[in-house]
């Protein structure tokens, strides 16, 4: 170590001086803190937009089923009441059928009766 | 080839058009048209009962008839296989309401020559009519047909499709439907035909 050559001395002295440089203490450029602050405000804002989105997705998600879901709920209760509705015109012609049919039942025996 | 796409074209726009218009004109699939009469009747009438049901109508209502009560479960077995019911009921205030001449055009106009009358009864001073036809296709029972004329009362029943007078037995608690089992509904053209004469003797 003692026998070092001139050309390593001043290459160490050049390392020495470019890391003394290096970790030189320097003032930060200007609005420096306030750019990294806005920064992590814009970052902040930007996760809150992306939540507030994720949010509404879910609430449209949530009312376009409740939509659905009603709207399925409600052809339902159209159809079961169409259908009893239907049901009820069927007894109805029944009945006025069968009553038809007992009067001319009614008549034919009374004529046969009669005769 | 150019040709025949036309014309399949046109054919097809033809009964598009025709179901369009049937359907515009309240004409229900496998029923006839509402007769004319109609409309006077029920504008005389102090109550009108209407039903008229097509085939889809009659698929659907039968869906909602609970297949476990015995009732139902036979009036869904009569009507699953209907084409259609039309039924009319008029009741009136007073009587001669209705002339015999427009019970007749009623009568001309769903009588056609497929329909078989069973009982034809006409009372010759109160007014009273009674038609019965069945409608017979190659042996089977197609459709029912009733005309019931009444002082006060007038009765249009026209059921199509095929119709088993025991499955209408079965129904003997819905307006005594069962009387049909009553009828002589025998296809062999049995004609009752009676004249009553209220004031005594009958031809």
């Amino acid at each position: 170590m003692e026998f070092e050559s001139k050309d390593e001395m001043e290459l160490n002295g050049e390392f020495e001086k470019e890391l003394r440089q290096a970790l030189e203490r320097r003032p930060a450029p200007p609005r420096l803190k306030r750019r990294v602050l806005e920064e992590a405000a814009r970052r902040r804002a930007l996760g809150r937009r992306t939540q507030v989105l994720w949010w509404q997705r879910i609430a449209a998600a949530v009312v376009l089923a409740a939509m659905a879901g009603g709207g399925v709920l409600w052809r339902q209760a159209d159809e079961r009441r169409k259908g009893e509705l239907a049901r009820q015109q069927v007894m109805t012609a029944l009945r006025i059928t069968g009553r038809a049919l007992h009067e001319v039942n009614a008549r034919l025996t009374a004529r046969e009766r009669g005769e | 080839m150019m040709r025949r796409s036309t014309i399949l074209w046109l054919l097809g726009a033809v009964a598009f058009a025709g179901s369009a218009l049937a359907q515009s004109s309240g004409q229900i699939p496998g029923l006839p048209l509402p007769p004319p009469v109609e409309k006077e009747l029920a504008s005389r009438a102090s109550n009108v009962t209407e039903v008229t049901l097509g085939k889809n109508m009659l698929a659907f209502a039968s869906k909602f008839m609970n297949g476990k009560d015995e009732d139902e479960a036979a009036t869904k077995k009569l009507i699953d296989g209907l084409d259609g019911v039309y039924v009319r009921e008029y009741e009136f205030d007073k009587e001669d309401q209705y002339s015999p001449e427009e019970v007749e055009k009623l009568r001309q106009y769903f009588e056609t020559a497929e329909w078989t009358p069973i009982v034809r009864e006409r009372e010759r001073h109160g007014g009273e009519t009674t038609d019965v036809m069945m409608k017979v296709v190659n042996g089977e029972t197609k459709g029912l047909f009733v005309l019931s004329a009444e002082p006060r009362e007038l009765t249009i029943v026209l059921i199509l499709g095929p119709i088993h007078p025991e499955d209408i037995g079965k129904l003997s608690h819905i307006g005594a439907l069962s009387a049909l089992n009553g009828l002589d509904v025998d296809t062999k053209v049995k004609v009752k035909t009676k004249i009553k004469d209220k004031k005594g003797g009958s031809e």
